[in-house]
């Protein structure tokens, strides 16, 4: 049976030192159909997509385009060949205005002189056209996450692309802009553009996609037609095994307030408005507390002022009683608080130091390990051994390793070890499961809710909606600096929180 | 009166050197690439053009055509920049190198080089280039009569052609780097390379670009140096290429406030020379070797003036990072 | 359970391989620029280069005599770079720390011991700007610390000038522009040779700075890494981010290791000038002895106990350089050194190079 595949990806595989990103992979991308990319971090797509759009060069493998067999060298190939690609994290120049992000690479020129006339004409038609606003002469520091992905899709639409690649497009728009998007995606479709859109968000899938393709381990599983398949049978093909979808918990029974934030106001460091606006609320002990919302609206800034790494300029924190609002870091570790950090390769850990140094950073002044300034090394040791053993954190060489060399997964483990235990009164954590796999997430989830049953209280950030519903007590929204709302996770949708983390509603 | 058209003409001959030096830095710094290495650009510029100016002095043809002979050895002093700065960008784009590291080698090599050169060729212990005195414009070159009036000091006392070439460059730098295709890829390789990767730009090229464009203007910046000092080429270019790094700072990395930035730095340094003629001054008697208080100058102005700009600097945000196309 | 690392894992093997490799390589560079300059003296000049050190007891006291200052020096740019900070201004700081060293010596009278004190505290106060202003204004230490290079160099001039007693004419020489002799100003200032120029020949070279250069270099290997300041300092260099972080002030660190490594260089500069046979002469041109602590440090990889090898080094072929004249000038050692630093750059990259090769050669080992 003859299929009209506009693009082919046969046999792929790409190679990185140490490891095979794509081994073996055939994708196939039928004309004018919306076709997912399913799999887990790390599984293989966006290196697939950078194969695709000439941002590597696979090892083997062939690509063909409307059947005749192409070698994409550079971007500039897929684009003469009428594929472009909307990347996960923007590749727009911030210091530059919306038009010369979109012409960059393809300039109008005369002996070598830009020439903007035309160009601006041809943006402003295709704004139109397909109802993205932008405003071509902003500069794209000052604008929205989202007019900037608009930028994006229009840099593709300027190059005429016909088949259009998105990278993870909604890990940072509001439920109503992800709806917004999809509607775009359906009206590229019906002009009969093909659409390759890599996720690992099911219920986007099931929303929009034709057809799913499904890698694992760099392995490619299988592809479904979406109309035949549940979310079930795509998340076993995902992970090669049933998922606990839900978190197992007792009901919690909170204590006595343990972290006590009012009016907390922190400014911002790239503008002048504050990234918190007069915040307060409650972490009792026994209870998992989530902030959630849309990267950016002062969750970072809360969490900086709450652990120090920030000045506030209003308001006060308390911790069991005592006021740290403008304690010290180390005061506030002292006086029973843990910090998970939302990136644990700037703050978390000192990669280049070995395991066990690490293993001490909050702790090596404590008079256990060092002695009138010196370090007792071996004392330092058996305390990492310990740590290793009890979470199971795995390295090439156990405590000597060098940090920078462990997986992910392991250094996360490595630093709740640390943090937890420190036996703090508040543990803070953010975004403790960004990047890792499952089997990694459903340890750290259960980590978090043995620390709230042994009567902790647990102050959780959290982007993914998944693990906002299901792990915390309590839920707080948070949109341009206060909290909009507050919410029992058994009794409210993740559509209502996502009106909520858009700032159409808001609990007075 | 005539004073004060000898600081003014004596400011703007300081202010070249220092103005195309740093134009060079922000060409590098724009792409990507912080060049440290100016400051031995800069001699080795100076050693080569000298050497050709010596050559032209000698063969008879400098006298004769003393204006050609200096076109020559301007080029000669950018074109042997470029060649010296191949090393910073080889090593900092293809090796991925410790860009200070790398500046600091070629630093380290240049006066070092300079030295042994000119022992080898003008005898032991001969450590200095002299520059030939036909390289002066003066009022004979255009035909006019001499003489010592105001104006005569402003336009006549210090003018080489390498002022007027300068201007020229100005202009050149500023409308590559504004106006034309090649001026908007390079900004984008320094500010964010993976942008620039995925418009298919090739950011190595476009780097390379960057540095030989610097080695290019820092070398003739070292000739521009050594004729402002006057008493010829000594292996050294007094840290000049450290101060081009400061204006290029001051200036916020754009080419008319570098060129204001330059008059401003070069007009302490004239200070200096002229210390004793001006009538404002503090007269500080009996104080010792005045000289080296007033050479100190200008680089205590410059650490105040960085103390005042550096807090919000407009750095090209991925200078200094090696760009790797594995890196996502 | 004792860990082993596989030969191609061994960090410090693979560093020390890669400087010996730079050194190789740099030699042979100087090698040939020689051949090329003057082809006929060549032979002489590069047997000079290497053999000069140890031609006889004299002047292989000459090279423990100049290895001091270098090692200091290289003690405080590797000091500085395990901190993440590029101690460039490590001349203007040895420059003052001479100074303070001569004016305890020959204005105030101190011994020698006090004098080399007050070494470290002008070398400290120097190296505080370049820290001080980059965690007050964020201005760039590279460029603070070229500059206050100059501005040292000229305001010592200026001091000098300006204190008549200091000068060689205010203790009966004829010349005023050096620093006056300590034979004749203060004996007592002058570093002990505690009978180690018997043992070298008479050597009018040896004293006891070597090591008194050792003693610093074990000192700062301690500090550094069985320290909970080392732990800091290291930590705020490798991740200043994390190192707040963890508590720890990162840019008071900033500052104190700045201070450290200014202390280092200034002692360099005290124990060079106290030695009685150098006199300190207006100078022109900055120091070279600081910006030679760069290569010492990049070959021992900011090691403090390699540096003591790395500065050997240095000033074995420094020693060698000085007698390649008349045929060559002593600059072409600096070409040497020159390209000794650019290797250094991608150091990375040869290590990355030796760890292929080494663990290519192997069989494969099987971990415990």
């Amino acid at each position: 049976m003859a299929q009209d595949y506009v693009i082919e990806m046969l046999h792929i595989t790409k190679e990185f030192p140490g490891i095979k990103a794509n081994d073996d992979i055939t994708l196939q991308l039928r004309r004018g159909e919306i076709h997912a990319l399913l799999g887990e971090n790390g599984a293989g797509k966006s290196t697939l997509m950078s194969v695709l759009f000439g941002l590597y060069q696979p090892e083997q493998g062939t690509i063909k385009k409307d059947g005749k067999e192409v070698r994409i060298k550079d971007p500039n190939d897929a684009n003469r060949l009428g594929i472009g690609m909307v990347h996960q994290h923007f590749k727009l120049v911030e210091c530059f205005s919306v038009l010369d992000n979109i012409i960059l690479g393809v300039e109008d020129t005369k002996n070598g002189f830009l020439q903007y006339a035309s160009a601006r004409k041809k943006v402003m038609d295709l704004s139109e056209r397909y109802g993205l606003k932008v405003d071509p002469d902003a500069i794209v520091s000052d604008i929205s996450v989202g007019m900037q992905q608009r930028v994006e899709i229009l840099k593709m639409l300027y190059r005429d692309n016909e088949v259009l690649i998105f990278d993870e497009p909604t890990a940072v728009l509001t439920p109503q802009e992800i709806d917004e998007l999809m509607e775009i995606m359906r009206g590229f479709r019906k002009e009969g553009k093909s659409i390759l859109f890599i996720t690992h968000k099911l219920a986007e899938i099931m929303a929009v996609a034709d057809r799913c393709s499904v890698l694992r381990k760099g392995k490619y599983i299988g592809t479904v037609d979406i109309a035949n398949t549940t979310k079930e049978e795509l998340s076993r093909m995902m992970v090669g095994r049933d998922v606990q979808l839900e978190v197992q918990k007792k009901e919690s029974k909170p204590g006595e307030t343990i972290l006590a934030v009012r009016d907390l106001t922190v400014p911002s460091r790239t503008h002048n408005n504050n990234a918190v606006k007069n915040v307060s609320f409650d972490v009792r002990a026994g209870e998992i507390l989530c902030i959630a919302g849309i990267e950016g609206n002062g969750q970072t800034e809360l969490i900086y002022g709450i652990t120090g790494l920030e000045k506030v300029t209003g308001g006060t924190v308390t911790l069991n009683g005592k006021d740290i609002t403008h304690a010290s870091i180390r005061e506030r570790s002292k006086a029973g608080m843990s910090h998970i950090p939302e990136d644990r390769h700037k703050h978390g850990l000192v990669l280049d130091y070995p395991l066990e140094a690490n293993m001490v950073l909050q702790r090596y002044w404590d008079p256990k390990f060092q002695n009138k300034g010196i370090i007792k090394y071996g004392e330092v040791r058996k305390y990492a051994n310990r740590l290793i053993e009890q979470f199971d954190v795995r390295s090439g060489q156990g405590p000597i390793t060098i940090a920078r060399s462990m997986s992910g997964g392991n250094q996360q483990k490595a630093i709740i070890a640390r943090e937890i235990d420190k036996d703090p009164q508040l543990l803070v954590a953010v975004q403790p499961t960004r990047g890792l796999d499952v089997g990694a997430i459903e340890y750290i989830h259960s980590q978090l809710v043995a620390q709230r049953d042994a009567g902790k209280a647990v102050l959780l950030v959290s982007l993914e909606l998944d693990e906002v519903m299901k792990l915390p007590d309590r839920i707080l929204v948070m949109y341009e600096g206060e909290i909009v709302g507050e919410f029992n996770p058994k009794e409210t949708t993740v559509e209502e929180l996502g009106l909520y983390m858009a700032g159409a509603k808001k609990q007075s | 009166m005539n004073i004060l058209a000898n600081i003014i003409s004596l400011t703007i001959v300081f202010a070249v050197p220092l103005m195309l030096v740093a134009l060079g830095g922000m060409y590098s710094e724009h792409s990507g690439v912080i060049n440290l290495a100016l400051e031995g650009i800069m001699v080795i510029g100076a050693l080569c053009a000298c050497f050709t100016l010596q050559g032209f002095d000698r063969s008879g043809f400098g006298p004769a055509h003393p204006q050609l002979a200096m076109l020559c050895a301007i080029l000669v002093a950018g074109l042997s920049g470029m060649v010296f700065s191949l090393l910073l960008a080889f090593a900092a784009i293809n090796l991925k190198a410790d860009q200070t590291i790398g500046g600091t080698a070629l630093n380290t090599f240049a006066p070092a080089f300079a030295v042994v050169v000119t022992w080898a060729v003008q005898g032991q212990g001969l450590t200095t280039i002299q520059i030939p005195n036909w390289i002066r414009i003066t009022q004979a070159t255009f035909g006019l009569p001499a003489g010592n009036g105001f104006l005569d000091s402003l336009i006549f006392k210090y003018f080489y052609l390498t002022t007027p070439i300068a201007v020229l460059l100005f202009f050149v730098a500023w409308i590559l780097m504004y106006r034309t295709r090649f001026g908007l890829r390079l900004r984008a390789c320094g500010e964010h390379p993976q942008a620039a990767d995925s418009v298919g730009i090739n950011v190595y090229k476009m780097r390379y670009s960057g540095v030989l464009i610097s080695g290019f203007l820092g070398g003739i910046g070292g000739l521009a140096y050594t004729i402002a000092v006057g008493s010829g080429f000594n292996a050294s270019v007094g840290g000049y290429g450290f101060l081009a790094l400061a204006v290029m700072i001051f200036g916020n990395w754009k080419p008319v406030q570098i060129l204001g930035a330059s008059i401003f730095f070069a007009l302490f340094k004239v200070i200096a020379a002229y210390n004793s003629s001006i009538p404002f001054l503090p007269k500080l008697e009996g104080l010792k070797d005045k000289s080296s208080l007033y050479q100190m100058l200008p680089y205590v102005v410059t650490m105040i003036v960085l103390v005042f700009t550096s807090k919000h600097s407009q750095a090209p945000k991925a200078e200094g990072i090696p760009y790797d196309k594995g890196t996502r | 359970m004792k860990q082993k690392k596989p030969l191609a894992e061994n960090g410090m093997l693979i560093a020390i391989l890669s400087s010996v490799l730079s050194i190789i390589v740099g030699l042979v560079f100087g090698a040939i620029l020689l051949l090329i300059l003057n082809p006929a003296k060549a032979g002489i000049g590069i047997s000079a280069m290497l053999t000069t050190g140890i031609s006889s007891l004299d002047q292989f006291g000459k090279v423990l005599y100049q290895s001091a200052p270098l090692m200091l020096c290289g003690l405080s740019v590797g000091f500085a770079f395990k901190t993440g900070l590029f101690n460039i201004g490590a001349s203007g700081q040895y420059t003052m720390g001479a100074f303070f060293a001569l004016v305890g010596a020959i204005q105030f009278q101190l011994p020698w011991f006090l004098c080399l004190l007050m070494a470290c505290i002008g070398g400290a106060i120097w190296g505080i700007f370049p820290g001080l202003f980059k965690a007050l204004f964020n201005v760039n230490e590279v460029i603070t610390s070229i500059m206050f290079n100059w501005i040292c160099m000229f305001l010592v001039n200026l001091l000098f000038a300006n204190m008549p007693t200091m000068l060689a004419s205010a203790w009966g020489a004829s010349n005023s522009d050096r620093s006056a002799a300590l034979a004749k100003a203060n004996p007592g200032a002058i570093i002990p040779k505690a009978g180690l120029d018997k043992l070298f020949g008479n050597s009018s070279w040896i004293n006891i700075s070597f090591f008194i250069a050792i003693l610093v270099a074990i000192l700062v290997w301690f500090i550094l890494n069985k320290t909970t300041f080392g732990y800091e300092l290291k930590a705020c260099g490798l991740n200043k981010d994390a190192s707040i972080y963890a508590g720890i002030n990162a840019n008071r660190n900033i500052v104190l290791s700045m201070i450290i490594a200014g202390a280092l260089s200034g002692l360099g500069g005290g124990l060079y000038y106290l030695a009685g046979t150098i006199q300190y002469v207006m100078e022109k041109s900055i120091l070279s002895m600081g910006f030679n602590g760069i290569p010492v440090a990049l070959l021992a990889n900011s090691n403090p106990i390699g540096t003591i090898f790395s500065s050997l080094f240095i000033s074995y072929i420094q020693v060698g350089g000085s007698a390649m004249q008349p045929n060559f000038s002593s600059e072409s050692i600096d070409i040497i050194i020159a390209v000794i630093i650019y290797l250094a750059a991608f150091s990375l990259l040869i290590r990355g190079i030796l760890t292929k090769i080494l663990s290519g050669n192997k069989k494969k080992e099987v971990k415990a």
